[in-house]
Formats: structure tokens, sequence, C-alpha cells
């Protein structure tokens, strides 16, 4: 009998416990006016600036709300990941604001992490003034679940030195860029002719875009990836001719970064490289900083700027926050005008409204190719959960590296990653 | 690591006890081991089952926030993972990597034991001090400094070698050859501190009834010495095998998450790869399970031709 | 082979084994220019400690490092006192199923870790309601988690040295009316010291290594990151910044070196007795 009711007992244990462990959201949510708010931003390499103005925010912030303190906690961007997972698997961990990465929303959105601020935008007035575009990098099914707190757009960098050198003029078509640089290595066989690497995407996306193609098409709900398509294998091999020994060598720059070819550029080991707004500090502090000019990244005919990636960091609410009217205060303050433009001050970030980026459009001749692209017309990644999936395997920089060090031509490197974002987007 | 010998352990060959004391024996037992029972039951027992069941569902971030609900599987999982051509290449390059890391630790550990005994106190002081240096230093900490060392602009080992610019991390097997150098390196000191004790341990009246019955060094090495330390090796064998194929961090880090196109993966950064940046839970799960199952036959095989071998 | 030979070697090897230490610590002393040199060499003139105190200004350096210190000695305070514990039971007294358990101890260290960090997640967090001090964000949670990792490695390395120790030992002491108690903890226990001493050694390194069991259960409030986290920031090859990923290094090799070389003298005799059984 005993044993029976053990025997019973233990059944029934392992089948309650026969199912992966979630989540319990149901105790989430709630609206309470007083106590500590907490804030999650990232940690820029130098954060001296940034805090400066996020401290004025908290420090208006907290005399305008009696009983309400504001924590701010700096997180680095390459552990991001965990910690926000960590804190949807577990609400009692979670912030009430964060900020994040505009490619990273639809997963987040598929965890139910961030609150839908749809009707909070619809009621603040100066959300009209947000640019478009930029607004539609934090929707995802039409509902808006952030407000867009900087933008960056890439361009192109090139040498001013070496191009009077050489008596070259900016290249006003992507297959001048080609000739230009394989000019200018052959001249200064020390320096690649343009740094750009296998591994940095938002690099290439400007190709495939550029010559009509994309990664990947929307059918109603589902995605289908275009990788393969006739003028996306154009654009990725465009680019990938940039990685040959006689431009950048594989050897060195298969592998590399955004980051990283920015990096080889402002050290003086490239003649261009393709650079956003925000690489304009590292820029400066580099070995060139006085011999460098900007241009918008051309398309493929002479006066088209290829469409560039509308990057982005986006200000949220948690949405397993107990203060969310606080937290949306919060977000109108701090990604608010007057902070965004503060942050431009300090950081150098762009800002997301337009009439503040015509303003300091007059102001910083530096900025005006990067905003003569972002108003040509950005463009995204697949808003949707998947996108975090093929980002993560590198399936795109992967084909890249296939047919830049020759292992794969890019018939078969597209199809292979075809088949892997369609399995990617099937299983979302 | 550090394996252990136990050639004769006298604890296992004790008298037949008597009635009273083996009761006493059994309660004794079982409280002995009840904190440890309660540790691993909770904390790696119950983890590992939950593993085996997360590999049996269709199991993301969203599933694990309360987001969406739970697909039960069955052995898709698996079914998706034995079917993609990556894996096998990827474990085929694990077992290779690995089995290129043991026989490497093993040879540099034992020779170096050998030499060891023959050197004075002061070298051989040395020589271990050294050694237990490269052991302690952390595996992160032990990737970035061998990665700086060969850097294609700024390692030495370019200079002293008058390769310009040459990257070490590009080339496939020049990785994993570069990954395994350090793995060896962190690895061999365990092996040579053993096998030095164990040497050290031979009595020396079994090394003098050799010598005098005429048998030349490499004889005595081969029949006297390797036969008694024959348990010795089989242990830091499997010790060094389970650990070289969960190889993780400097492959990680060295090969920048697995190489150019992923050419430098190994299964467990594969897992990774799969199951944090990819987020599919269900399907790192059970790579997991594969990969624990693979090293219980690796073993297992190990051990049953090692005892068929006398 | 010659005794001077082998000296001579054993000096050469050791130069070599212990190089890669000496250029991370040299980096991490070089200054800037130096460390990004077309042509690095193997010493410098003008030592600095700018990388180091560039590290160390990173926010609550000293308070990372000692959380670390504290998960790490915790943790081998207590899988010296379970683990010998259970290798005793496993030893020296007799029972049906001790093979099975020697068995799944060793299959327990075959699992890959990294595999089980969501359901531990899960987990600790139920912990975390009971009893605070261990669920997430919690410092506790760290040491039962590496405790429960390094215990079976442990156990197996006590098993032979409790097992060196002869039966006739104890039965002299039982005659002489000591309890198993006794026996167990006033001449057991010092007996086996240095196989204690191996296998708290490993215990440490494994606590103190640990980047993503910290990752993973502390997510909130910066009290109680381990130096791996608070570390990361600088471990970004493609920043290039060498000199500061050197110094991160050497200040997360220092106090490992500084354990083994304590105990080393142990170590090493120890593994002779143990052997000799």
């Amino acid at each position: 009998m005993l044993r029976r009711a053990i025997a019973a007992a233990a059944i029934i244990a392992t089948a309650t416990a026969c199912a992966p462990p979630q989540a319990d959201t149901s105790g989430d949510g709630g609206d309470r006016t007083t106590g500590q708010l907490k804030v999650w931003l990232f940690q820029e390499t130098s954060n001296g600036p940034k805090e400066g103005v996020v401290d004025q925010a908290v420090a208006e912030f907290e005399a305008a709300h009696d009983d309400v303190t504001v924590d701010v906690e700096y997180l680095p961007v390459d552990g991001r990941a965990s910690r926000f997972n960590g804190a949807f698997n577990d609400p009692d961990s979670a912030p009430d604001v964060a900020e994040f990465g505009n490619t990273d929303l639809a997963g987040y959105v598929a965890s139910n992490g961030f609150a839908d601020l749809t009707g909070d935008l619809e009621q603040w007035a100066d959300a009209g003034d947000l640019v478009p575009e930029v607004l539609d990098t934090a929707k995802i099914d039409g509902r808006t679940y952030g407000v867009p707190w900087f933008t960056g757009t890439r361009a192109l960098y090139y040498r001013t030195d070496v191009f009077t050198e050489l008596g070259l003029e900016p290249p006003a078509t992507l297959a001048e860029l080609t000739t230009t640089a394989r000019a200018i290595r052959a001249a200064k066989p020390d320096l690649y002719g343009i740094a750009v690497g296998g591994k940095y995407l938002f690099a290439l996306l400007p190709y495939i875009w550029a010559n009509g193609g994309d990664i990947a098409r929307r059918d109603g709900d589902a995605w289908s990836a275009t990788i393969d398509s006739a003028e996306a294998r154009a654009g990725l091999a465009q680019y990938a001719e940039l990685l040959r020994p006689d431009i950048c060598p594989p050897a060195q720059c298969a592998q590399l970064t955004g980051s990283q070819s920015v990096a080889a550029f402002a050290g003086g080991k490239a003649a261009m490289t393709i650079g956003g707004d925000f690489n304009r500090a590292a820029v400066d502090a580099g070995a060139v900083k006085d011999d460098y000019a900007v241009v918008p990244l051309p398309g493929t005919a002479p006066g088209e700027i290829a469409p560039a990636f509308a990057g982005g960091n986006l200000l949220g609410v948690f949405g397993s926050s107990e203060r969310r009217t606080l937290a949306w205060e919060f977000v109108q303050l701090l990604g608010g005008k007057e902070y965004q433009r503060k942050m431009y001050a300090a950081m150098g970030t762009m800002p997301t409204f337009a009439d503040v980026q015509d303003e300091i459009a007059t102001d910083d001749p530096f900025l005006a190719p990067f905003i003569e692209t972002v108003q040509a017309g950005t463009r995204f990644v697949p808003a949707t959960p998947a996108w975090t999936q093929i980002d993560a395997q590198s399936v795109l920089p992967t084909a890249v590296q296939q047919v830049a060090t020759g292992q794969q031509d890019v018939d078969t490197a597209t199809s292979a990653a075809a088949a892997e974002m369609d399995a990617a987007f099937a299983g979302s | 690591m550090l394996p252990q010998i136990t050639p004769a352990a006298p604890g296992d060959r004790t008298r037949p006890a008597r009635q009273g004391p083996q009761r006493g024996q059994a309660r004794a037992a079982v409280l002995y081991l009840l904190p440890t029972a309660v540790i691993l039951l909770a904390l790696l027992a119950y983890p590992i089952y939950q593993l085996v069941v997360i590999s049996f569902y269709d199991y993301g971030q969203p599933q694990a926030a309360g987001a969406a609900p739970l697909v039960f599987l069955g052995f898709d999982n698996y079914v998706t993972l034995l079917g993609d051509p990556q894996f096998w290449d990827v474990l085929g390059a694990t077992v290779v990597f690995a089995a290129v890391c043991v026989v490497g630790s093993l040879l540099v550990g034992t020779a170096l034991a050998v030499l060891a005994t023959r050197a004075s106190p002061l070298p051989r002081m040395l020589l271990f001090l050294a050694a237990l240096g490269a052991w302690a230093t952390p595996a992160m900490a032990g990737s970035y400094v061998w990665l700086f060392l060969f850097d294609q602009d700024f390692g030495i080992v370019n200079e002293v070698l008058g390769l310009e610019g040459h990257s070490w991390t590009f080339e496939r097997f020049s990785a994993f050859g570069l990954v395994a150098a350090e793995v060896v390196w962190c690895s061999f000191p365990f092996v040579m501190v053993t096998m030095y004790a164990g040497i050290k341990a031979i009595a020396p009246e079994v090394l003098e009834a050799a010598a005098l019955d005429g048998a030349t060094a490499t004889r005595t090495a081969t029949a006297v010495i390797l036969p008694i330390l024959r348990p010795l090796l089989m242990i830091a064998t499997i010790q060094s095998i389970i650990w070289d194929f969960k190889v993780f961090t400097q492959i990680y880090v060295m090969t920048n998450g697995g190489g150019v196109a992923g050419q430098n993966l190994v299964l467990n950064v594969f897992a990774y790869q799969k199951a944090f940046a990819g987020e599919q839970y269900g399907l790192g799960a059970a790579i997991g399970v594969v990969m624990t199952v693979l090293l219980l036959s690796i073993t297992g095989l190990y051990v049953r031709t090692q005892r068929r071998a006398g | 082979m010659k005794t001077r030979v082998a000296d001579v070697a054993c000096v050469v090897i050791a130069l070599v084994v212990a190089f890669p230490l000496y250029w991370m610590v040299l980096s991490a002393l070089k200054p800037a220019g130096e460390i990004r040199a077309a042509d690095p060499r193997p010493w410098t003139l003008a030592p600095t400690l700018d990388s180091f105190r560039r590290v160390l200004a990173v926010e609550d350096f000293g308070l990372y490092f000692l959380n670390s210190l504290v998960v790490a000695a915790a943790v081998v305070a207590l899988s010296l006192v379970v683990s010998f514990l259970a290798a005793v039971a496993l030893t020296r007294f007799r029972f049906r199923g001790r093979t099975v358990l020697l068995v799944m101890l060793l299959v327990a260290q075959m699992v890959p870790v990294e595999a089980l960090t969501i359901p531990l997640f899960f987990l600790v967090r139920s912990f975390g309601d009971v009893v605070p001090a261990i669920g997430l964000n919690e410092l506790g949670s760290l040491v039962l988690v590496h405790l429960a990792f390094s215990l079976p490695f442990a156990i197996w390395m006590l098993r032979g040295f409790v097992a060196a120790v002869p039966a006739e030992l104890e039965e002299a002491a039982s005659i002489d009316g000591a309890s198993r108690f006794r026996f167990t903890w006033q001449v057991l226990f010092p007996l086996v010291a240095p196989g204690l001493v191996a296998a708290s050694v490993l215990s440490f390194i494994h606590a103190w290594n640990d980047f993503l069991f910290a990752k993973t259960f502390l997510i909130s409030g910066t009290d109680n990151r381990t130096l791996p986290l608070g570390l990361l920031v600088f471990f970004k090859p493609e920043e290039q910044d060498w000199g500061a990923i050197m110094a991160g290094a050497t200040l997360m090799t220092v106090p490992v070196l500084v354990f083994f070389v304590a105990v080393q003298r142990h170590l090493v005799s120890g593994l002779g007795g143990a052997v000799k059984g």
C-alpha cells in the first residue's frame, strides 16, 4: 500500500515537473507613483559625457516628482542579451526603463518584454516630429514599443590627403568606389583601399539595397529570404570584391567588424571606410584626425545614395514595470527634444526629431552627409524575432566570408544563407 | 585537473566486517553522503533531467519568458540536429581537436615528468613553478595572452619569426593549432605532476632489479615503468578526454566565436551559438545531451580497450 | 640522460613555459606606445602603471574582487568538508550501490555545464523565493552552483587519498576507544590533507574563473558583480587596448597564482604519498 502511494507520488511529481520551466508573469505590471525607478542604459566607451546628461535628467525628474528616486545602471553592450533575457525571465529583477537597440526590438517583443506605447505616443505632441522611418524601427506589427533616442547612419569616410596626392575624386558610384580603392592600394601597398570587413553587416546591406535587392521579404505574416535573388547576389558579390588582396586582403579583413574597420581607418591603415556619425570621436582620436572628410555612400548610378541602415537605440518601458506612468514620464523627459539635443552636444549622437536634426545640421557641417543619407531614405532589417537568431548565427557574414576566401562562389553561398534564413523564419 | 591513482586501495579489500558494525556502517554512510546527495541531486541531477525534458520541446526565449506556449516536439530537435551537416562537421573537428590536445598533454606531461626525475632539485623546482603558473592562469587570461603573443601586427612571435602581418587565426588548421597549443600549455602541468609522483613512488628496488637484469633505460621505461603507471595514465587520459572534449573559452576567445565562417567551431561553442546566441534553448539542450552521450561512449570505449589490453 | 643535460633542459623549458606569463605582466606594464609598436621588445625601459590604473578605475573594482574572493573561498571551504565526508563514505563503508554512485559521479563530470544555465536559472529563482540568500542576484547562488560542479571531481580525487590510509589505523583507534567520528576528523582528515589541498585548488579555480553563471544569475544591481563581469568591458580585442587586457588578465591570475604557490609543496608531496598506497 505504502509502496503504491510512493510510486503514485513519484509519477505525479515527474509528470508535473515534466515541462520546461517558464516565468510566471501573472503578477506583472502596476502603476505605483512613488519609490525607486530603475533605469538601464548602455555604457559607452567614454561614458562620462553621457552620465553627465543623464544625471541632469535624473535631477530634473526627481525634483518634479515627490518621493521618487531614479537609479541608473550602465550595462556593457556585449553582455546585454543575458541581462535582458534574465529580466524577462525574472520580472522581479527587471528595470522600469531601458535603452535598447532597435534591432533587438522584435525579439524582446516576442518575449512580451516591453510595453505598448502606441497610445502614449498619440497623446504626446512632440511625437509628431519624429522622423517617420526612424519611428518605424520602433514598431512591430503597427504597435510602437519605444521612443527612438538616437539614430545612426553610415557614410563613406575618406582620406583627403591620399586623394589629393593621387589626384582622385570621391567615388560617385559603387563601381567607382571599387576601382578607386584598387588604384589607391596599387599606388600605396601599405594602405587598404577601403577598410571593410566580413563581419560588417551594416556595410554589406547598403550594397544589397543599392543594387535593388533585399535580404528578406514579407508576405502577409510570413517572411521569406530573398538574399538569393539576382539583385541581392549582385550586391553581395560587389561587396565581397572589396575583400580581395588588391583592396582589403581577406587574411586581415574577413574577420573585421564595423568598429574594427573604423579603427583601422582611424589608425591610418586605410584610405576609406564606411563609418557612422557615431564613429566621429574614434576617428578624431586617431592618427588621421585632420585628413579626412565624409560623403554619402554612393549608389549604383551617379547621383544616387545607397540606402543606409537606420541604426539606433530606443527608450522603452518594461512590460513588467510596476510604475508604468512614472516610467513613461521619464522616457518622455530623457527621450524628449531637450535631452536629445544635450546628448548630441555631449556624445555626438544624431537626434530623431526632424526639427532638431535640421537645427543641428545648420550648426555642424560634419553631420551634413549623414543627414543627407537619412533623408534619402533608410532601410531596416526584418522586424521579426527570427532576425535575432539569424544575426546571432552570423548567416550573412558567413556567406560573405565564404565568398571572400574563395571557399564558395556567390550563388552557393547565398543559396545556403537563404536556406538558413528560411529555416529561421519558419521556426519563429 | 589532478587525476588520482590507487594501484591497490586497501579500503576496497577490507576483511568481512562483523554484523553489528555493518549496520552502523550503512547508517553512517547515509549520513556522510547526505550533504553531497542533497546538493548534487538538487543542483546537478534535476537540471540535467530538465535539460533532457527541454530538448523535447520547442523552447526559446519567448517560451521561457512565459510569452508563448510550449510545443512538444518529441525527437524533432534531435532529428534536426543529426540532419544538419554542420553538426557532423563540427563533431569531427571536435574529436580531432580533443584527440590532439589529449595526446599532446600526455606526451608533453610524461616526457617532462621523466625529465624532472633526472634533474637536480633546483632546476626541477623551477620547472614545476613555471608549470604551476601555466596551470593557474585562468582560461580567459591565458587565451588573451596567447592571442596577443600571436597577434598579426603586434605579436612578438611574428616579429621573432620575421612574418609581417601573418594571421595565425585565419586558416582553419592554423587557428586550431594555436588553440591546441594553448590548451596543451595549461593542461600538461597536471599530467606532469601526477606522472612525476607516480614515477617517484615506484619502489627503487624494482628499478634496481631491472638495472641488475641488464635492462637499458628505454627498456626499463617501456617494460617496467609504463605498466606500473598504466592505471595512472588511464585516469589521466579519461580526465583529459572529458575536459578537452568540452573546451569552450579558449576556442571562443581565440577564434572570435568560431573562426571565419564558423570553421573553428567545436561542439560546446556550437551549442552556445545555437542555444544562447540563437536563443533556441530546446535545440541547445539537444546538443548538450548528445555531447554527454558521446563523451560517455568515447570514455566507455577507451576503458574497454584498456581493459582488454590487460 | 646525464643530470647536467637534464638540468639545462629543465631550465630552458621552464623559461619557455613561463614566457607567456612574463609577457602578460610585461605588456601590462608597458606604455601604450610600446605595446602597439611595429617591433615589440621583450623588455621595457619605461614601465608604467597606467594600464593597471585604467583597469582599477573601473567603478567598484575592489568590491568585485572581494565578491569573487568570497565566492571562491566559500566554495573551497564547503567543498572540502562535503567532499571529504562523501569520499570517506564511498571508500571506507561498504554498502550496496557504491560502484554505481562512483560511476555516476564520473558521468556527472561529462555534462557540459554551459547547457545547464537555463534550468539552473529557474531553479535558483525558486530557491530565492524560499531562501533569499541563495536566489537570483545573490552571491549565495553562485556558491551553491560551483560547489555542485566541483564536488564530483573533488570526491573522485579524495577517494584515493582516503583509501590509502590503512584499515589497521582505524581498527587500532577503535580499540583505543575512539569513536568513528573522532577518528574521522582527528586522524583521517589531517592524513589526507594533501588531497584536500589538491581538491580545494581545483574548486578555487573553478569558482574564481566563472563568468557564465555570474552573467546568468546576477541580473539587477551592481553590488554582487564578480571580477570577470567587471573586467568584461576591457576584454574587447577589437578595440585593441592590449595594455588594459593584459592588466585585467594579470589581476585575474595573481590570486590563483598566489594560492598555487602557497600550496604547491603540499600538492606534489601529497601526490607522492598517496601513490605509495
